[in-house]
């Protein structure tokens, strides 16, 4: 448990030294509101097929918030980019990343929650690894299955969770 | 000339008559008896390939594959995100694994299982505390002492520690925290090594209980920031060697109390560095004997150091000098996700591609062989014991 308290300071230390208190705040309202939203977006159903891939279709391996996930999309397992799909269990535990936006020219720290308790989706397999590192740096590692602290520790899938905007060094 | 085709169609008619009437007195076929096959002499060529089945990673297994005849001998199961490895003499295969209480879900179950790979019966397990590392596999999730007294297993809850168990009486010795480290790489009858966060190497040695009886950090040898280390080692005459992102050969002599490196050196020329770069699952394979290193190398920038290798390069260990590139496209294969080499004298590289097919090359020479489809879903790791 030390070490996990540990990993949580340093995440969270390290994420505050990246993140404004009001970048924060303005991304978590931006957050509720896209997700309030997102239902009522067109979506483009067609990722595996000849379509161009598109950097803002959560349901595409390009969409760029997925910069880092090596797994699954919940977008195409029944759930969303922010959502499990139903009847599955949200890890508490995640690996974080930071991806840039096209669409605002902002990067973003992004948690990669695993959705757990039911056998792998098998669905639009993603595998980006932007700034990933190894098993000895377990909060940036996709490799580990996040599910390893549920109840339910099967994998599913995986999500992009926004928590912030990333401080330019 | 009107009667010609009377007469063939009538000749075709006896020929058919003669050949049924033969049929009809040759012996019926033996009742038959229903047998488990039996192994035959193993041979350096044989391969254990892991099949992490990821779209169904309750399901991962093992399949034992002849280089030499190109055929799949047997199968060991392996449960659920499983690591496989095998013992110092060949003769048995642990697998280290989860399953649950009702296949997928349900209560978790975490064990290490013991293969008697002359028959690929499971002879016996022990239950583990359920801290195992799910992770992807890699020679150094679970692990034998080099006396094969020992059996250690990687804990990532995510608090990294590691158990030791006791494989002749079957029983967990213990645990040891490695806080900062990961993974179990193991050296000697008592030592085990973790890759560090810091860039170190951490060595526990342990006492003959399996308690641990000291404990020593390394310098750094590598920078987890701006030129990580693959954790997928490649076993050396004297340790092992860990591949950079960028390309560097870092290689560690584990024969002493500590942990000793040898001077960094490139896989790639200064006009390569940073668009050429070792990327798979499992990084490289080495032909102790040849001192010769094989690892999968393909163009790309940050973040695809778990793309494929196009091409398989070639190095001389003691000259550092690249022998060779073998594309791998030409001969049909896709990229290349892992590869393996055995130590005999007429060696075969095993190449697994990320379309799920091994490639058998000829090690000496790169002359594809054979390509094996489907050898499995996702085959990420193959050991040679």
């Amino acid at each position: 448990m030390r070490s996990l308290d540990h990993l949580f300071e340093t995440s969270s230390r390290s994420l505050a030294r990246r993140t404004s208190r009001r970048s924060l705040i303005a991304t978590l309202g931006q957050l509720l509101t896209g997700a309030a939203l997102l239902p009522l977006l067109p979506v483009d159903r067609a990722w595996a097929g000849d379509a161009k891939p598109r950097v803002d279709d959560p349901n595409s391996c390009e969409y760029w918030r997925y910069c880092a996930i090596d797994g699954f999309l919940c977008s195409c397992c029944g759930g969303t980019s922010t959502s499990c799909p139903p009847g599955t269990s949200p890890s508490p535990i995640t690996w974080i990343g930071t991806c840039h936006n096209p669409g605002d020219g902002r990067d973003y720290i992004v948690s990669y929650n695993d959705c757990c308790g039911k056998t792998s989706c098998g669905n639009c397999k993603c595998n980006r690894n932007e700034r990933e590192k190894p098993t000895y740096r377990p909060s940036r590692n996709n490799d580990l299955n996040w599910c390893m602290a549920n109840s339910d520790a099967n994998y599913h899938c995986s999500v992009s969770v926004i928590l912030g905007v990333a401080e330019k060094k | 000339m009107r009667s010609a085709p009377l007469l063939c169609v009538a000749m075709l008619g006896v020929a058919l008559s003669v050949r049924a009437l033969a049929a009809s007195v040759a012996s019926p076929l033996p009742a038959e008896h229903l047998s488990v096959e039996r192994l035959p002499a193993k041979t350096p060529h044989w391969i254990y390939v892991f099949d992490n089945a990821f779209s169904n990673e309750i399901d991962s297994r093992v399949h034992l594959f002849d280089g030499d005849t190109y055929r799949r001998l047997g199968q060991i199961d392996a449960g659920f995100n499983g690591s496989v490895t095998e013992s110092p003499d060949g003769a048995t295969t642990v697998i280290a694994t989860t399953y649950f209480s009702r296949g997928s879900r349900g209560a978790r179950t975490d064990v290490v299982e013991f293969t008697d790979n002359a028959t690929l019966a499971t002879t016996h397990e022990i239950v583990l505390p359920p801290k195992r590392a799910m992770t992807v596999p890699n020679i150094f999730n679970v692990a034998y002492s080099a006396d094969g007294h020992f059996v250690y297993v990687a804990y990532i809850t995510p608090a990294a520690s590691f158990g030791v168990l006791d494989p002749a009486h079957g029983t967990v010795l213990g645990e040891i925290d490695t806080a900062g480290c990961a993974l179990v790489i193991p050296s000697g009858p008592n030592r085990v090594s973790s890759l560090c966060e810091s860039g170190r190497l951490l060595t526990v040695t342990l006492d003959a209980a399996g308690h641990e009886a000291s404990r020593a950090l390394s310098e750094p040898f590598f920078d987890a920031d701006a030129d990580p280390v693959f954790v997928q080692g490649i076993p050396t005459a004297a340790g092992f060697a860990f591949l950079s992102f960028l390309g560097e050969v870092h290689e560690v002599d584990f024969t002493g109390a500590q942990p000793a490196f040898a001077p960094a050196w490139s896989l790639v020329a200064p006009a390569e560095k940073g668009k050429w770069r070792p990327g798979a699952m499992q990084v490289g394979a080495i032909h102790r004997g040849l001192k010769r290193l094989y690892v999968p190398m393909h163009v790309g920038g940050e973040g695809t150091h778990k793309d494929g290798g196009t091409e398989i390069w070639v190095f001389d260990l003691v000259t550092h000098r690249r022998l060779a590139r073998w594309p791998m496209h030409i001969d049909g294969a896709s990229p290349v996700l892992a590869v393996q080499v055995s130590q005999d004298a007429a060696p075969l590289l095993f190449a697994a591609t990320d379309s799920s097919d091994v490639a058998v090359l000829d090690a000496l020479t790169g002359h594809v062989k054979h390509i094996e489809k489907h050898l499995g879903q996702t085959p990420w790791l193959m050991l040679n014991p």
